[in-house]
């Protein structure tokens, strides 16, 4: 028997201006293709900036310090976006695919349940924060022309070792995980 | 023998007599110094290499001094072959805390490579994507300038540069160190 765990179908890096900087999209099962085409992931990524900008002037009792913004919008039965701000403004967005993933029913028993609990996005932004540290520890990345002030003509992240962590961050993380190879 | 002597030396010297610094302030001084010179040179990277060499050789000239203070070696290397394990396990392990393998030497004994197992300057770094970087810049190459002006100073001409670099893709980072003469007399030498 098998069933459907949830796993990452897209993450994306969002840059201060909210310019995109880097999407990634990951295949689902079980066609394994991406469940939406580029185009309707970076629309969906779009949509969520509202939400990180409505969220953040709302005025709150208890100030989110953390960063993390939880889940962000429920956009099907499938999807769910989560997201997370840097104190910089730098974005970390993560579409799940509910049933993304098919596993065997023993390992799916295995702790990781088929829900998705908050604090277990947690561990997708960390490690997304690291990479993204990483890369501009680089002295060639030179953030200033990823974020011009109006938002529009920014380059995108080419580097390639930021590229391979976040395709590998995409690819390992499963429910219950308590860190992503990195 | 020598090897091991030269080792436990660089260790104890690490260990005690070495103001240590955060590690990152190191790398990212380094880094925006290459970067800054391949705008200036506007990506000039023979140019950016030659630069490089120029700064290490004057940091050599000096480091030298602290160099011989901090191991408290009077004594003159008896041959090339120690200077080389002088060089790699007192000398980078006391200023950077690696040791750098020595290996292929030339049957003259004049010549050998430093291979890198580890480099502090270049965590992080990944060469700019424009089809040339990977070929022309040597992002290390102030280590060939500080040994140059170093060894200058202690009488032995060298010639050293890199022929491989893991940050363009090679599977060692090698460094190449040749022996030219002897300085026998105490002339001033030309600078560059």
């Amino acid at each position: 028997m098998t069933t459907a765990i949830p796993s990452i179908a897209c993450l994306g890096v969002i840059g201060k201006n909210n310019n995109p900087l880097h999407i990634h999209t990951f295949p689902s099962a079980p066609s394994n293709t991406p469940i939406l085409t580029a185009l309707q992931f970076s629309l969906l990524l779009s949509s969520t900036l509202d939400i990180f900008a409505a969220r953040s002037k709302a005025p709150s009792n208890t100030p989110n310090l953390s960063g993390d913004f939880g889940l962000l919008h429920a956009i099907d039965e499938r999807l769910a976006a989560y997201g997370f701000e840097t104190n910089t403004g730098i974005k970390f967005v993560a579409v799940v695919d509910m049933r993304g993933r098919i596993v065997s029913e023993e390992v799916a028993a295995k702790g990781m349940g088929l829900g998705l609990r908050e604090g277990e996005m947690k561990v997708i932004f960390k490690s997304m924060q690291m990479a993204y540290i990483r890369l501009l520890q680089n002295p060639f990345f030179d953030p200033d022309e990823y974020s011009p002030p109006t938002g529009l003509g920014g380059k995108r992240i080419t580097e390639r070792k930021f590229i391979e962590d976040i395709r590998r961050i995409g690819e390992t993380w499963r429910p219950g995980v308590a860190a992503v190879a990195s | 023998m020598a090897a091991n002597k030269a080792a436990r030396m660089g260790e104890e010297v690490w260990k005690t007599r070495v103001d240590k610094v955060n590690a990152e302030l190191v790398t990212l001084t380094y880094g925006t110094i290459v970067a800054q010179l391949c705008k200036d040179y506007e990506n000039d990277y023979v140019e950016v290499n030659k630069q490089l060499d120029k700064m290490g050789y004057n940091i050599g000239l000096r480091l030298i001094e602290d160099y011989l203070a901090k191991s408290n070696t009077m004594r003159r290397c008896s041959n090339f072959r120690e200077t080389a394990e002088m060089i790699a396990k007192v000398g980078f392990k006391i200023f950077l805390n690696i040791t750098p393998t020595v290996t292929s030497w030339t049957s003259d004994s004049k010549q050998f490579s430093l291979i890198f197992e580890e480099n502090p300057l270049a965590d992080f770094v990944e060469l700019p994507d424009d089809g040339r970087s990977q070929d022309e810049l040597w992002y290390s190459n102030i280590f060939c300038g500080v040994l140059r002006g170093a060894l200058e100073m202690v009488q032995m001409q060298v010639e050293a540069h890199f022929i491989s670099d893991v940050l363009r893709g090679n599977d060692t980072t090698e460094m190449r160190i040749t022996l030219i003469r002897y300085i026998d007399d105490e002339m001033p030498q030309d600078d560059d």
